[in-house]
């Protein structure tokens, strides 16, 4: 009885959690599956026509394009200074919004507002304010005469790569910092008490009580954020398009270009499974810490 | 702390108020200023003269941009809708039902989460291609339910979790089935769940770019963030038109987010907190 109940339940257990693998199977598993064979062979942008294997052909092609590397570098660098950039700025605006003060929700508000609205759109808001000749940085800059001449923000290589990391910075610190406050409103209020008994200043208090307790939530942030960094997408595409001189081709926009301005879908699939190596063994780390963890 | 001085505290907070809001508020600043106004020197911080003409624009000479927002609003309303329904059952199964392996489930939903969404352009263009779900609504709701849907079974099993079993316990020696102890009494139970992953997975889709660029190739069936950034211009960008069509497809997003600020927050640092 016991079992045929059981049996039971399974089943619709079961029948419960179909529609949803069925779903991930065929958006998620299965086209990574297939730019993996798209990868090592040469075929028809319809998938008609023979697939002909070429094993690791593409690969060896990417190797000696100086655009994959440069595309792998640029997503590197922009994801090895935004983030340290929104973590400091993510636990100072977190610690911030701790506090208490008049006007809290239209503060919590206010920083999430960048989190919330679409990165793509953020960063045409942005791209008018860089604008050279019209935008609102150059007016200040040269009003106030903090600069001479109008600043080409997006035109010159290390320029736009630090505008780049702005925007960025501007989108996702408070998305840090909402995770970080959850993690801070955790920490009991007995243990600043104590502390205060010993005579501790404030930056003693943050040191030795806030920051060890929030190692958890600070890791877990870093990891979310890194992970989208390194697919950072949209934020050049709208921006720059890649330049100048593809100085902000990120890996996703330089794959995007390959398979759909040059149609090459088995080269453009090589470098979206080596990106998805990289990312999956971001993942792996995710996971194995957090496995620790519990 | 309260002897503590708050001057500087007020300063930070107002800084990061003001940092946060000024690409918003020149963005609105701009859409209502006249075409002269957006290019004169020196800049124009009030727009002088005031005006409405870019809105009256789009609203009667450009009609496609109002499309991308409808568009955009089809999209994520049936996103949500998939999400929600496909994920509470599965959320419900995984934390409930103690069916085998649910945690070896739960922990592979979770990896297939992180697959970057370019990674599945080529195969899904193809597939979409072939299947003809190209600039289909069901296409691109397909494709975002399937990138969203490890979120919504994560927030849901988790809120699911939450619930006291006595009632689910109570209901089965009643007789009921499973199904219907679901839709009849853990639905109503779980609906602030339900309420806050709703609107992030609405948020998400939305905001969704790489696949809705991809699988959207004919312009009347762009979404908002993808029509807006292609939207031609002769020689260069039209500013005046862009920063109005921006307004209009943020402020759906604008109010969400102000309404139901505290779901929102609570339901992203839960599923974050995993």
């Amino acid at each position: 009885m016991a079992n045929a109940l059981d049996r039971r339940r399974q089943a619709v257990g079961l029948g419960f959690v179909t529609p949803t693998v069925l779903v991930i199977l065929a958006i998620l598993v299965y086209p990574v599956l297939q730019s993996f064979v798209l990868s090592v062979g040469n075929s028809e942008i319809d998938g008609s026509g023979g697939y002909r294997f070429v094993g690791l052909q593409h690969y060896a092609e990417l190797m000696q394009t100086s655009r994959f590397w440069n595309s792998l570098k640029v997503t590197l660098i922009f994801t090895a200074f935004s983030i340290p950039l929104e973590l400091m700025l993510g636990i100072g605006l977190a610690v911030l919004m701790n506090e208490h003060f008049h006007g809290k929700g239209l503060a919590r508000l206010a920083v999430l507002f960048p989190w919330a609205l679409p990165t793509a759109l953020n960063t045409l808001m942005w791209r008018w304010m860089y604008n050279t000749d019209y935008g609102l940085f150059n007016a200040v800059a040269l009003q106030t005469g903090l600069a001479e001449q109008p600043i080409n923000w997006l035109g010159d290589q290390t320029l736009a790569m630090a505008s780049m990391v702005t925007v960025s910075v501007w989108k996702t610190s408070s998305f840090m910092a909402l995770i970080i406050l959850a993690g801070l409103q955790s920490i009991p209020r007995e243990l600043y008490e104590a502390g205060r008994m010993d005579g501790m200043t404030r930056w003693q208090e943050f040191r030795q009580i806030t920051l060890p307790l929030l190692t958890g939530p600070i890791l877990v942030a870093l990891i979310i954020r890194s992970m989208d960094a390194l697919r950072a997408f949209e934020l050049p595409f709208n921006l720059t398009d890649g330049g100048p001189v593809s100085a902000t081709e990120s890996l996703s926009l330089y794959a995007y270009k390959v398979i759909f301005d040059f149609i090459d879908f088995n080269l453009g699939s090589a470098i979206v499974v080596i990106q998805f190596l990289v990312i999956f063994a971001m993942s792996l780390i995710y996971i194995f810490t957090l496995r620790k963890k519990d | 702390m309260q002897s503590r001085p708050r001057f500087g505290l007020y300063l930070l907070v107002g800084l990061s108020v003001v940092i946060s809001f000024f690409p918003i508020v020149w963005l609105i600043l701009t859409s209502v200023k006249t075409t002269g106004g957006i290019y004169a020197w020196p800049p124009q911080y009030i727009p002088n003269p005031f005006t409405l003409e870019n809105y009256r624009k789009i609203l009667f000479d450009s009609p496609e941009l109002l499309l991308y927002v409808w568009n955009s609003f089809v999209v994520a309303l049936g996103t949500t809708a998939l999400c929600l329904g496909f994920g509470g059952l599965a959320g419900y199964a995984l934390s409930r039902l103690r069916i085998r392996h649910a945690g070896v489930i739960m922990v592979a939903i979770l990896a297939v989460s992180m697959f970057p969404p370019v990674s599945l352009l080529p195969s899904l263009f193809q597939n979409f291609l072939n299947f003809g779900l190209l600039n289909t609504y069901t296409g691109l709701i397909l494709a975002h339910t399937g990138l969203f849907l490890p979120f919504t079974v994560w927030m849901l099993a988790s809120y699911f979790a939450t619930l006291p079993a006595e009632i689910e316990e109570a209901a089965k020696m009643d007789g009921m089935g499973t199904l219907r102890i679901f839709l009849s009494i853990v639905i109503p139970l779980s609906w602030p769940g339900f309420v806050a992953t709703g609107l992030i997975v609405f948020i998400f889709s939305w905001n969704e770019f790489p696949l809705a660029l991809v699988l959207m190739t004919q312009d009347a069936m762009r979404t908002a963030p993808v029509g807006i950034s292609l939207y031609p211009g002769e020689y260069a960008f039209p500013w005046e038109t862009i920063s109005t069509a921006t307004v209009i497809a943020i402020v759906p997003i604008l109010v969400i987010t102000a309404i139901f600020q505290k779901q929102i927050i609570g339901g992203l640092t839960a599923g974050s907190g995993k």
